[in-house]
């Protein structure tokens, strides 16, 4: 059945070659309180606007762990634009900011389509060339608690570390005594991976938090084309360098 | 950076100013011993270490606390549990704040033993108790509104006020500050916001605040109802003489201990019903459990040298510089103390605890530091009217309570709700343990060398006008802050979701992301439910589009709240959902709605089973590659 599926998606694509201009959403995650600097770069550059999400991230040094001290605050920053507007904003933010540099914060661009009324699946469906994917960008959405669970497993699979913000899930009705509407906690963990691991990490986040059981959670990931900040990108560039 | 570093950093940020202030002072006008100096010194470090430290306590352990708690509170079904376990909470906070048990034994002496020092806390016990009871039902109920809450609150107080000395008018006030104390304030506020959360829904943003506001009335309730009962009207007593310590280390070593065991009583009761609770209710995971109890310990030893510091260093700097200062020109007076409020309320802990508070509640959008700007406005004004009070006597206390209140009583009508809330808790977020030590020794050294002044009864006035003077300020702030809301959108029933899409088996998805206004979220999903969307995860943040708002007359950009809705849809649908999505004209008009659509991207599968109740759809992570 799979195979099938596969195949045929495939076939689809197949026709659809030739169709190349990306939307992209940029994506930054920085130090609490630096987004807005960064937002107005991008205007600077461009962008029309974004969205700022606040959002924790993991440390990871391990005696801080220990300690209880692995929590730090972030900020998530969407900017929409063009795939070459999303070059420039990686160009101009990560020398401003010094992405180069550890804990500066790292940035992202995942293919995205922004919907106009008269789009149809069919006619904007992306081609993405396997080589053009550098990342993926796995999304897990649990229960509130569980994101430090999620990473551990993250991480054991060879993730560097992951980002969580904070939201909740559609409201349900509840027979308490005061008429609330429940609306389910939840955490949403982003975590960056290459791509050759990416499979790894996935599944094993998959297994040990038991996402096959109901209710449990979801986990998907989205295909990262350019990203800056990263480990990866810091030791390719310190290879360039002493080139 | 880690956590911790924040919190010094932004400790340090606040602290600075205070010490240069009174490094320049003593060099210039004041004269103060080379002891008192060093002491001051030595103590601005530790105050440093200890805030920073306790703060970063706070977070991780009283905001857990404070959100297991109240969803017990919240989610209980029967209104008499509920009543009992939030009396109890105000109940056991307020029965072991070490202030209290100080101000009762003033009381106690100064009515010649009338008014015993464990009549007084019991009753301010019960009063903060009953008040946080009502605050929480009216929270859960949504109903009565919460300024009509406080307006109504206050009316009672000034009513009762008439029948009451200025003396103890003062004193209730007093109570009040010394109940919003370093440790009660943060847990108060996690209580409210965790409440919020449970609850949800269109008020939730507004319900994060308030219930410390409302606590604070309590005291004053019923200082007020006793010194009625009783008949006692009048208390007489003179402050103790000053007599300036000697030493640099001796004195901070001597205190240590005393108040280490202070803040380890006003720890115990909610840490104690909290593990209660724990072994009969929650049953909290180890590992967390275990984090949490460290970080109580870490906000004891922080609590402990930081009450240290201000207690021993902070405080005799204050009353030297008061008493020096007070024999100069009373202008030079009114302006040192409008510029000490003015930065002194910005080391007060709770300060930070709030400031934290907004910025996560509204993702940023209430700038905190607009919040804090105002904040140190009012309450240097505060004090600067407290010194007018100190070298007129003519001026009485409620020349300023009373219009003071009433303007920020009819303004909590016109502003925006969460405006009302921040505003009531940031009058008793500001009456901290600076204020009652550093402020007021300030005040009551100047009130010791102006002859015509009182120290008890002028001293004790201070603390309620810094709890008066930021409801005030706040209040003023949210009608410049007004701006344009949409009403928003009706929610019909919750759509069920239709049970066929998750018995299909292997599914290609696409993520949608959908960018709206605040607000508009629950339309988001209302909407998608209705064309075959199945769960969705809400995510608030803050958004910047082409045209900026500007607060008026301050130059600071306004960012309008937005929320995030992520969409898990199967690729048939997508179209569907995305079109119907973006031809609704109230998302489009009001809720300012972007869609995204992932292309490629999401492929994921679904794995066959029967459910129809539940909101997500568990997937499976399945790429095609090769």
């Amino acid at each position: 059945m799979m195979t099938r599926m596969s195949i045929s998606f495939r076939a689809k694509l197949k026709i659809k070659r030739g169709v190349l201009v990306i939307d992209t959403l940029f994506f930054t995650i920085v130090n609490r309180g630096k987004a807005n600097a960064i937002l107005r770069e991008a205007k600077d550059c461009g962008a029309t606007g974004g969205t700022i999400l606040l959002g924790e991230g993991t440390v990871q040094s391990k005696l801080l762990d220990k300690l209880g001290l692995n929590e730090t605050h972030k900020e998530i920053l969407m900017v929409a634009g063009s795939e070459e507007l999303c070059e420039k904003l990686h160009e101009r933010i990560s020398t401003h900011f010094d992405f180069s540099k550890r804990n500066n914060g790292i940035a992202f661009s995942i293919p995205f389509k922004r919907w106009q009324l008269q789009d149809s699946v069919q006619k904007e469906n992306v081609l993405l060339e396997d080589a053009n994917i550098t990342h993926y960008c796995i999304i897990t959405i649990i229960d509130k608690g569980r994101s430090e669970e999620c990473v551990k497993s993250a991480k054991d699979a060879g993730a560097r570390g992951g980002t969580i913000i904070h939201g909740h899930g559609a409201g349900v009705p509840t027979d308490y005594y005061f008429p609330l509407v429940i609306e389910p906690q939840k955490e949403i963990v982003l975590i960056l991976t290459p791509k050759d691991i990416y499979k790894t990490v996935a599944s094993r986040i998959h297994n040990d938090l038991e996402l096959d059981k109901l209710g449990n959670g979801i986990i998907f990931a989205l295909p990262v084309i350019k990203s800056s900040g990263l480990v990866e990108d810091r030791q390719e560039e310190r290879k360039g360098a002493s080139i | 950076m880690s956590l911790l570093v924040e919190k010094f950093k932004e400790v340090a940020k606040t602290l600075t100013p205070v010490v240069i202030l009174v490094m320049v002072l003593c060099f210039t006008i004041v004269d103060v011993e080379t002891d008192i100096l060093v002491r001051f010194l030595v103590c601005s470090i530790l105050l440093l270490i200890g805030l920073a430290i306790f703060l970063w306590g706070v977070d991780l352990s009283m905001d857990p606390i404070g959100e297991y708690m109240s969803t017990e509170v919240a989610t209980s079904r029967s209104p008499i549990k509920v009543a009992v376990l939030s009396f109890l909470l105000g109940f056991l906070i307020t029965v072991a704040e070490p202030d209290l048990l100080i101000l009762g034994n003033q009381i106690e002496d100064a009515s010649g033993g009338t008014l015993p020092a464990s009549l007084i806390v019991g009753v301010v016990s019960v009063g903060v108790g009953v008040m946080i009871s009502l605050a929480v039902f009216r929270l859960l109920k949504s109903n009565p509104p919460y300024n009509v809450f406080m307006a109504v609150t206050y009316t009672v107080i000034f009513l009762l006020a008439l029948f009451v000395s200025e003396e103890f008018l003062a004193i209730s006030f007093d109570a009040s500050g010394a109940t919003t104390g370093a440790l009660t304030t943060p847990f108060v506020l996690a209580l409210s916001l965790g409440l919020s959360k449970v609850k949800g829904g269109k008020t939730q943003e507004e319900d994060a605040f308030g219930l410390v506001g409302a606590m604070s009335a309590g005291p004053i309730l019923a200082i007020m109802l006793l010194s009625i009962i009783s008949g006692q009207k009048n208390i007489q007593g003179t402050a103790e003489a000053f007599v300036p310590t000697e030493g640099i280390i001796k004195p901070i070593l001597n205190t240590f201990p005393t108040i280490l065991l202070e803040s380890l009583v006003a720890l115990l009761p909610i840490a104690a019903l909290f593990f209660i609770y724990n072994l009969a209710k929650f049953k909290i995971p180890k590992k967390e459990l275990g984090s949490i109890t460290k970080a109580l310990l870490i906000t004891l030893v922080g609590l402990a040298i930081f009450l240290t510091a201000v207690n021993s260093g902070f405080m005799e700097m204050g009353r030297m510089i008061g008493m020096q200062i007070g024999d100069m020109s009373p202008w030079v007076l009114i302006l040192i103390g409008f510029i000490l409020g003015f930065i002194i309320v910005l080391v007060e802990p709770a300060v930070h605890v709030l400031g934290e508070q907004i910025e996560e509640v509204t993702s940023g959008h209430i700038p905190v530091k607009i919040i804090k700007t105002t904040l140190s406005i009012g309450v240097g004004t505060a004090i600067a009217l407290s010194m007018v009070r100190i070298v007129v006597p003519e001026v009485k206390l409620w020349y300023f309570l009373l219009p003071g209140f009433l303007i920020a009583i009819i303004l909590s009508f016109v502003v925006d709700p969460i405006f009302v809330g921040i505003a009531y808790d940031a009058g008793g977020v500001a009456s901290g343990p600076m204020t009652a030590t550093f402020i007021l020794a300030f005040a009551q050294g100047a009130a010791d060398v102006v002859p015509t002044a009182n120290v008890l009864v002028d001293g004790f006035g201070v603390i309620a006008m810094v709890a008066m003077a930021p409801v005030f300020s706040i209040m003023v702030l949210g009608t410049l802050f007004k701006h344009k809301r949409v009403a928003l959108p009706e929610v019909g029933v919750k759509a069920k979701m239709p049970s066929t899409f998750m018995k299909e088996q292997h599914v290609q998805h696409d993520a949608i992301m959908v960018v709206v206004n605040r607000g508009f979220a629950d339309k988001v999903v209302d909407v998608a439910r209705d064309v075959g969307a199945t769960g969705a995860t809400i995510m608030h943040g803050r958004g910047s589009g082409p045209h900026e708002q500007k607060l008026p007359l301050l130059n600071v950009e306004l960012q309008p709240e937005k929320e995030i809705v992520m969409l898990i849809t199967i690729t048939d649908v997508t179209t569907n959902v995305a079109n119907g999505l973006m031809a609704n004209p109230q998302l489009v008009d009001d809720g300012e709605i972007v869609v995204f659509v992932s292309g490629y991207a999401a492929m994921v599968k679904t794995i066959p089973h029967e459910a129809d109740e539940v909101v997500d759809g568990v997937v499976e992570l399945e790429v095609l590659k090769d």
